[in-house]
């Protein structure tokens, strides 16, 4: 049986609301079938008050173990690094978040929000947020790159604004089984098993995208055609397994027409959401997008893009999705 | 003013931490005081944004209403820019926002509210061991089956919006998707299996349809006793149990209402502006004040921060509000205690005043004469208040109430839906412009102001639910709806209140509540616990 704590800082709780949309295992699975012991939740515990902070104050001295933190929001340090800006059961929550990392096997921090600052820390960040180990794509965040939970592992990312709840459970299964060594970590301290794929890695839109077509505008027109040309998609970019792990076990923005936001990667949201960049593919003279395919240039990606356009078979360039 | 708690935090704060304080004489409240103690600064970093940051931003502030937030700030913008929307647009969009709804009104009840109703307090009622059985946290009957069944409806926002939380797929002139026809049947077999499994099966022990005949609270009494399912189900049950421990005695709140209204008849509000939009409710809009109906109108809201974290002690409204944070430390010795601004709305002949907003709010308001064809008139809880009075109990069923009605609607629009036709066009980006949009949150009215200038967000204000709610005191002195709400709550146990528990879960506040209560005479405290308050 494993335990875990579950706290949540500068935090819209849309990750603890995304865990509880979970199926196989679902919340309660679990919690009665594999044994996991909730010690304390905001939302789901049954410990309330004296007894909450008694489990607090447990965990800090040692007395309660802890196999599990996760952790959910940004660390707010305002004002003025005195963590006034989000008061937890009587102290500023940075000073809890500081005791209980020290005391947990495995640190988890869930959703961009504790793994880089996420929204709260969009400029001007006014109340100076940051992640657990990072600040952004910057290694140090609060806890510091040095880090290490008593297991020896840095704080493990599961970002996503929110993250899909299949990546946490499983996650929390893995550790809590035994299978810790099994979660191999990127750069960015993230499961590979879930973010070595893109975000393109299984879209519907594919073949429009091998094909340099895009999609002509919102509505009916995105029964056709990829995002990424004109729409701001951020799926080749991005590192998440949206269309491999559908979303409510349905579909995906880019499935069902709306671009991807880049949101599993340190810069959501990119260009801190400036005039002119919000839905709109950003591009160097006019044409060719600014940011191409993880891997190209500007160069290889016009060869292949003309190769391309010439190669479209008349069906690329009719509507797919139809009624 | 501010927009609201959310001001500056207000969205830090909607799903922050509250504390509340409360003094207690002879085991009874007496006075109350709610303090939100998280602050994000979201309005902040809204200024000088692209027009459409707020489709991308305002979900966040709250992950339990996001397609809410999503759907006020996409018609903020509809109105900013004045767009022109399609039939098809105006459907899916109320699809989304109620299915969002459906999602929270299982996941509340059992996850959040019911757990209490095991609280050993009540272990000498006749019915506790069954409510054990039902509602047990994790094992319970109705607990595990509710609980994952509340999952459903929000398949369907993924099939429309992508995924669900957090998508953004609402933009000014429409929706981003274009459904197929198997998008729609889909949909349609989710919420039915959702209307059969739980609310039917589950909730009402009887059929939609039978439920939605009742229309005053003497109809809900014989409900109840007209057969062994209804009388066994967990509304008929809930309702038994309710009256057994006092759930219907206390919570009765300031006893005035405020609806901003949701859903558009897709005929009527196809070119959206802050004036047509009361006549193309659905949901109607409203304000019930002092036993009277009133038409409710943006530009009588204002924010006061008399008592919050914020610069100044000036009631503004949001379209010149300011969100300019202060440290909790020196807002202390100002005599503020919360990071909630305190939304006021001035009533004709009654001032600026404190106004509840929930499901009960929607559904008193559903009770006014003057209603179009389209739109709802429903007098069930207008009766309700007048004859038993609100409570806990009646607040509750407001909410469950809902269930029946959303998902009727839900379905008449999936019918509607045109798949031939557009569903979406493409706006002009004006460079200027103001905006305001507004819906209603699983858990009551919410609201954006937009101001666009240059080709940026020059302000950006939000109200939400919670901040009309769980406001502090303005600078009259008078008491929000919640602290309003907790006076006169009977505390069996000071070691224990669960009773403050049970008010302030009721209003369904986005919040993680601390509660400390206080000896009135002594002074000391008596005890502390946190009130699970999300979703």
């Amino acid at each position: 049986m494993a335990t875990v704590l579950w706290l949540q800082g500068g935090a819209c709780s849309g990750n603890t609301i995304s865990f509880t949309t979970a199926e196989e295992p679902s919340v309660v699975d679990l919690i009665v079938d594999f044994g996991l012991e909730l010690i304390w939740h905001p939302s789901l515990g049954v410990e309330l008050g004296e007894n909450a902070r008694r489990i607090f104050d447990d965990v800090v001295s040692g007395v309660q173990p802890l196999d599990i933190l996760v952790f959910e929001g940004s660390v707010i340090q305002g004002p003025e690094d005195s963590g006034r800006f989000n008061m937890f059961a009587g102290r500023p929550m940075k000073e809890w978040v500081n005791d209980i990392a020290g005391q947990a096997q495995v640190v988890v921090a869930l959703g961009d929000c504790a793994c880089w600052g996420g929204m709260p820390a969009t400029e001007p960040n006014p109340t100076s947020s940051t992640g657990l180990q990072f600040h952004k794509r910057n290694k140090g965040g609060f806890l510091g790159p040095d880090f290490k939970s008593k297991l020896g592992l840095p704080v493990v990312n599961i970002p996503g604004c929110p993250a899909h709840p299949d990546w946490i459970t499983q996650v929390i299964v893995a550790l809590a089984s035994g299978r810790a060594g099994d979660v191999a970590l990127d750069e960015l301290h993230r499961p590979q098993t879930f973010f070595k794929s893109f975000t393109q890695t299984g879209c519907t839109r594919m073949q429009f995208f091998e094909y340099k077509q895009s999609t002509t505008s919102f509505g009916e027109g995105t029964r056709s055609g990829c995002l990424f040309y004109e729409f701001g998609c951020r799926g080749p970019m991005t590192h998440s397994p949206c269309n491999r792990i559908l979303w409510n076990r349905q579909s995906s923005k880019t499935r069902a027409g709306m671009p991807c936001t880049g949101c599993t990667e340190p810069e959501f949201p990119f260009f801190d959401l400036a005039p002119g960049t919000v839905f709109k593919t950003q591009k160097v003279s006019g044409v060719v997008p600014r940011e191409v395919p993880e891997g190209n240039d500007h160069l290889t990606y016009m060869a292949h893009a003309m190769a391309a356009r010439v190669a479209a078979p008349q069906w690329s360039k009719e509507d797919m999705f139809v009624v | 003013m501010g927009a609201v708690d959310l001001h500056v935090s207000p969205l830090g704060r909607v799903e922050g931490d509250l504390d509340v304080r409360v003094t207690i004489e002879d085991g009874v409240v007496t006075s109350a005081w709610t303090e939100a103690s998280m602050f994000r600064g979201f309005e902040i970093i809204l200024r000088g944004k692209d027009p459409q940051a707020g489709l991308i931003v305002t979900p966040r502030i709250c992950g339990i209403c996001g397609g809410s937030h999503l759907y006020k700030s996409a018609y903020a913008l509809d109105v900013a820019w004045q767009t022109e929307m399609p039939p098809n647009a105006t459907l899916i969009r109320n699809i989304a926002q109620a299915v969002e709804t459906l999602q929270s009104i299982p996941k509340y009840f059992y996850a959040l509210f019911a757990i209490d109703l095991v609280n050993k307090n009540y272990a000498n009622s006749p019915l506790y061991e069954e409510a054990v059985r039902r509602f047990a946290p994790f094992v319970g009957s109705s607990y595990q089956k509710g609980l994952v069944l509340s999952n459903k409806p929000v398949e369907i926002y993924a099939i429309f919006g992508g995924q669900w939380p957090h998508s953004s797929f609402m933009v000014p002139g429409g929706v981003m998707c274009a459904p197929t026809l198997a998008d729609v049947t889909r949909s349609l077999s989710i919420l039915e299996f959702w209307k059969t499994e739980w609310l039917e099966k589950m909730w009402l022990g009887c059929s939609v349809d039978r439920w939605l005949e009742n229309r005053t609270w003497a109809d809900v009494e014989a409900w109840v006793e007209e057969n062994g399912s209804q009388y066994n189900s967990d509304c008929g049950f809930f309702i038994r149990y309710c009256k057994d421990v006092g759930l219907d005695k206390y919570g009765k709140g300031v006893g005035n209402y405020l609806a901003t209204g949701t859903y558009f008849d897709p005929q009527l509000y196809g070119r959206p502006t802050i004036e047509g939009r009361n006549a193309a409710l659905i949901n109607r809009s409203g304000i019930y004040a002092g036993g009277e109906y009133f038409a409710f109108e943006q530009e009588r809201v204002r924010e006061d921060v008399a008592h919050s974290f914020y610069e100044g002690d000036t009631a503004r409204h949001p379209f010149e509000g300011e969100t300019k944070p202060i440290d909790p430390a020196v807002g202390k010795k100002l005599d503020k205690y919360s990071w909630a601004k305190s939304p006021r709305y001035e009533v004709p002949g009654h001032g600026y005043v404190p106004l509840e907003v929930g499901p009960l709010a929607r559904r008193v308001v559903a009770g006014a004469p003057g209603a179009g064809s389209h739109q709802d008139y429903d007098p069930l809880f207008s009766d309700t208040i007048s004859t038993i009075g609100p409570s806990i109990m009646v607040r509750q069923m407001a909410r469950m109430h809902e269930a029946a009605k959303y998902y009727r609607w839900a379905k008449e629009w999936l019918g509607q839906i045109n798949l031939q036709e557009s569903f979406y066009i493409k706006p002009v980006e004006l460079e200027a412009g103001k905006g305001f949009g507004a819906t209603e949150a699983a858990r009551g009215a919410l609201c954006d102001w937009i101001v666009l200038e240059d080709g940026k967000i020059a302000n950006y204000q939000v109200i939400t639910p919670t901040a009309w709610n769980i406001g502090p005191r303005d600078g009259e002195g008078v008491m929000g709806p919640m602290e309003s709400a907790l006076v006169g709550a009977p505390i069996v146990d000071p070691t224990d209140p669960v009773e403050l528990g049970h008010v302030a879960r009721s209003f369904d506040s986005c919040l993680v509540c601390t509660v400390h209560a206080y000896d009135g005479r002594s002074g000391n405290q008596l005890s502390e616990f946190v009130v699970n308050g999300m979703v």
